[in-house]
């Protein structure tokens, strides 16, 4: 059960961390305002938050249940 | 900074901010109340500031100081600027018959269904080849696709310098062979983005 309960909290933390990374691109690129930022934002702060929202998602999925 | 992207800045780090209380502390997401709340911090703020990042993003694109921010398009903003009324963009910059934040962007649109994408993909482009890519001479810049009569009629059709402007009714096979795209606008109005000869024209200086 504590194996399990740190599982979870493991993968919550990457994902959150992907997502913060995501988040921070994303500000930094709105801030910025050069045509290349677009590219960027959508490019790399794109793909983290997607990234950290994904392992999230599956995070919730995949916990096995107490009885398991 | 408008104030719209502050709003929008200061969303993302406050989400920013809740997802690291939750990376310290991912126990909070042990209880029924903390998934939910988990839930709403790692799924609902990261799509939401996803997805207002890109509409704002894609707003600032359409803007005139956007399209003149790539050091390639300088001639073209400065053709803008001419002071002659026969200058077809330059006529209607300063005569706001275009938006003049958005002056490129009106005109460069494609008023076709999916216009916006396509454009938006040629945008991208364009970004592409200016920082990866070799772009070319401001002078050797070329359209994808001839101009479309559509882009003008968007504002134009109906209007009643269009419908019975002299020139346009003195032939009556004349309107509905611009309606239906045979005879281009540009063939008349031929004076466009004439940058080859900026050195020699007059500016018009805009009155603060």
């Amino acid at each position: 059960m504590i194996a399990r309960t740190d599982s979870i909290e493991k993968r919550l933390q990457i994902a959150g961390t992907l997502v913060i990374i995501g988040l921070v691109v994303e500000a930094l690129c709105l801030i910025w305002g050069q045509p290349i930022s677009f590219v960027i934002f959508v490019a790399v702060g794109g793909l983290f938050l997607f990234a950290g929202v994904v392992l999230f998602l599956f995070s919730l999925v995949s916990i096995p249940h107490a009885h398991d | 900074m408008p104030y719209a992207t502050i709003l929008i800045v200061s969303l993302v780090l406050f989400s920013a901010a809740l997802i690291t209380v939750l990376v310290a502390r991912p126990g909070i997401a042990s209880t029924r109340g903390g998934k939910i709340l988990a839930f709403m911090i790692l799924f609902f703020l990261p799509v939401l500031c996803g997805a207002i990042g890109v509409s704002s993003e894609m707003e600032r694109s359409t803007t005139t100081a956007f399209c003149l921010s790539c050091h390639t398009m300088e001639a073209y903003g400065k053709s803008l600027r001419i002071d002659d009324p026969g200058h077809l963009p330059a006529a209607h910059f300063q005569n706001h018959r275009v938006p003049p934040d958005k002056a490129c962007y009106t005109c460069h649109e494609d008023y076709a269904m999916f216009g916006t994408m396509k454009v938006k993909l040629q945008g991208l482009h364009h970004v592409w080849v200016y920082y990866f890519g070799t772009p070319p001479a401001p002078g050797e810049i070329k359209l994808y696709q001839p101009f479309n009569n559509r882009e003008c009629l968007h504002c134009h059709l109906g209007a009643r310098s269009f419908e019975e402007g002299a020139m346009h009714t003195a032939d009556p096979e004349t309107l509905p062979a611009i309606k239906a795209n045979t005879l281009s606008c540009m063939s008349c109005h031929d004076t466009v983005h004439d940058i080859a000869h900026l050195k020699d024209a007059k500016f018009w200086k805009e009155k603060q």
